[in-house]
């Protein structure tokens, strides 16, 4: 996980911003590179946003990417993400709450952080903003700063990429490595 | 030089009953059926025989001899598993065994020395084999024959004894002329010459027997000395692995079944570990207080025989689908396989063992049901958002047709920071205002910048024909999204959002 290598096992990570901010981006590169190297990972997706076909192109092998669709009930992606949480051999577990997070209690927290300790699970919880308080060891903030448009003409026809940047909310320790700033299209 | 074990089990049917209620080991036990009018004593286990309780009489008496006795009633199915348990822990010492009745097997145990070592090694082995499947009261004797094993297994203080080769004769010599089951005429006529133990039959002409007793005196005569002339009929398990409960009073809840169920299983896995196999898949046949019954078969997605991941997949699935009325019997059937022994790579990245894995996707299904937990699949189509939702199942046998889990050869560096779509399903209606064919408010939302369009269409051969036109959009508040414009019904939607 060298471009990943600011998430950190047994740990938790949270990845929060507005939306368009590059969170799912920063997200789906985790995904990337805990599969590419034929780990299994873990999706608990409460409002059913994960796209495949955007993640195939970001080079993720859905083979190893287990998707657990929740429908919109955010108390079942917390309870599928306590479950998960809890099964040793998960490379990454992670948890989309969307632009709506509930209020996690912070006994529930701890039981995360406690539970990803002893199985050695990296918990990546992407949302709008923080949900664990102090039992997330990094918090990643990202805000979008650019958008670059190409085209042949004056009128831009394609969206070619964008630019973001992360900053650091809350850290135990320093991050190993920054995320990226440019994402394609 | 043959050599025949013999693995006895005292008062069978009580050790039945036992196996499944071993609670009951310490007590004066009485399996009872009933008789056309009265009800009658089947089998008693030894805390019972001290009291006077035996085969025959009746329970009243039973209980006159012994106030504390417990009794049971007499299940047949209960019988037929204890016996295929003894039988299939013998197989595990021995592959060719002897069916020789209800608690009674012979095992052939030429060759067996170098496998376990001394015939005293083979004989404890094959008691902790029996003990395994609940019979902790068994015991094995060595000989080089199964009636003098059997004998002496019959006779013996030990859990294991071995007759050395050549001394059946002597072993036998004191044993009654009961042990043989022979024809009772035969026995009458023995007796009636004075003759009670196999030693004095042994001693006997065998000329002299043949004229006057025929072919019965001439095997009763081999027996006696220790020589064995019926073949050896060789066991096969069958195609078939069962364990039932029947249970004293009815159970309405879950919590309780669950017990039942463990109790159960355990069984059912001690004989499955025994044999070397692995269950696939699992019948469970629940018969209710109704007069019903309720079955369910449930698939293990891998073979297993530990206990606890079958117990919790049953369980969940009799949550998600109860019996209907109080549960009075339990019965539950494996599909045994051979279970595959493997290793993972060296540098293979770790991944959940494949039980626990099972028991989570189970909890998982029953959380948030079986259609939304898998891994997606891209349908091979140009569709928006076609994609597929299959079975969970990692890639993880070498060879396989899923391939090696070994790491991917990384894709161009541009792949590896794509910018990734947030979909919005189903996708949401939104208005546009256009500008020379162009968006330019959505939804009230001033359009900073936009792409497009991007024309796709699709299935126009068929009634599902789909034909859009897709932009890239960029709103006044932040948002940079994907628009598609339906060219069917000319409806602007919401497909998703660039995040």
């Amino acid at each position: 996980m060298e471009d990943v290598a600011w998430v950190r096992r047994g740990e938790i990570t949270e990845i929060v911003g507005r939306p368009s901010s590059g969170r799912t981006s920063l997200f789906t590169a985790c995904l990337r590179a805990v599969t590419r190297r034929g780990a299994i990972a873990a999706l608990v997706d409460a409002d059913q946003t994960f796209d495949p076909a955007s993640a195939t192109r970001a080079g993720v092998d859905l083979r190893c990417l287990l998707w657990v669709r929740c429908g919109g009930r955010r108390d079942l992606a917390l309870r599928a993400a306590d479950l998960l949480v809890r099964c040793p051999g998960f490379a990454l577990i992670g948890l989309d709450l969307g632009e709506a997070p509930p209020r996690l209690p912070l006994t529930l927290a701890f039981r995360l952080k406690f539970a990803v300790e002893r199985t050695e699970t990296a918990l990546l919880i992407v949302s709008r903003r923080r949900v664990t308080g102090s039992g997330a060891s990094l918090v990643v903030e990202t805000e979008r700063k650019a958008i670059a448009w190409v085209g042949p003409g004056p009128v831009p026809t394609r969206l070619a990429a964008a630019r973001t940047s992360a900053r650091v909310l809350r850290a135990r320790r320093p991050p190993a490595a920054l995320p990226p700033e440019w994402w394609s299209a | 030089m043959s050599r025949f074990a013999c693995l006895w089990v005292e008062c069978f049917v009580a050790a039945a009953v036992e196996r499944s209620e071993p609670a009951l080991r310490a007590a004066p036990l009485a399996v009872v059926a009933p008789a056309p009018s009265v009800t009658r004593v089947v089998d008693a286990n030894p805390a019972a025989r001290e009291y006077g309780v035996r085969a025959g009489v009746t329970e009243t008496e039973a209980r006159a001899r012994c106030p504390t006795l417990v009794s049971r009633p007499f299940v047949r199915e209960h019988v037929a598993a204890a016996r295929h348990a003894l039988l299939e822990a013998a197989l595990g010492v021995s592959p060719r065994v002897e069916d020789g009745g209800a608690g009674l097997v012979y095992v052939d145990a030429a060759g067996l020395t170098w496998l376990h070592g001394d015939p005293a090694a083979v004989g404890r082995r094959l008691v902790s084999q029996a003990r395994g499947v609940g019979f902790p009261g068994c015991r094995v004797a060595l000989a080089g024959s199964r009636t003098a094993a059997r004998v002496a297994a019959v006779r013996a203080a030990e859990p294991v004894m071995v007759v050395p080769p050549g001394a059946e004769r002597a072993a036998l010599a004191g044993a009654p002329l009961a042990a043989l089951d022979l024809a009772p005429d035969l026995v009458a006529t023995l007796e009636g010459w004075g003759v009670r133990t196999l030693g004095e039959l042994a001693a006997l002409p065998r000329d002299g027997l043949a004229v006057r007793l025929g072919p019965a005196g001439l095997r009763a005569h081999d027996l006696a000395l220790g020589h064995d002339r019926d073949p050896f009929c060789a066991w096969t398990p069958p195609p078939f692995w069962d364990e039932a409960q029947g249970l004293e009073w009815e159970i309405d809840s879950l919590g309780a079944l669950a017990v039942v169920l463990d109790a159960v299983l355990g069984r059912l896995c001690a004989r499955l570990v025994a044999a070397s196999l692995a269950a696939d898949a699992l019948d469970v046949r629940l018969e209710l207080a109704s007069g019903g019954h309720h079955a369910r078969a449930v698939a293990l997605a891998v073979p297993m025989c530990e206990v606890k991941p079958m117990l919790a997949l049953l369980t969940l699935d009799l949550e998600a689908h109860p019996p209907a009325a109080a549960v009075t019997r339990v019965t539950v059937s494996a599909h045994p396989v051979r279970a595959r022994a493997g290793q993972g790579g060296l540098w293979q990245p770790p991944a959940p063992r494949l039980r626990d894995l099972v028991a989570v996707l189970a909890r998982l299904a029953a959380l948030v049901g079986p259609d939304n937990v898998g891994s997606p699949r891209l349908d091979d189509s140009h569709r928006p958002d076609a994609y597929a939702l299959t079975a969970f199942a990692p890639p993880d046998e070498p060879g396989g047709a899923g391939g090696e889990r070994t790491p991917r050869p990384d894709p161009p560096l541009s792949d590896a920071h794509r910018l990734v779509l947030r979909r919005v399903r189903p996708a949401r209606r939104v208005a546009v205002a256009t500008d020379d064919e162009r968006p330019s408010r959505v939804d009230g939302q001033r359009v900073v910048g936009c792409a497009g369009p991007w024309r796709a269409s699709g299935a126009w051969w068929d009634v599902q024909a789909w034909a859009r036109d897709e932009w890239d959009v960029a709103l006044g508040d932040g948002t940079l999204c994907r628009l598609a414009r339906d060219l069917t019904t000319d409806g602007w939607s919401l497909d998703g959002v660039y995040d």
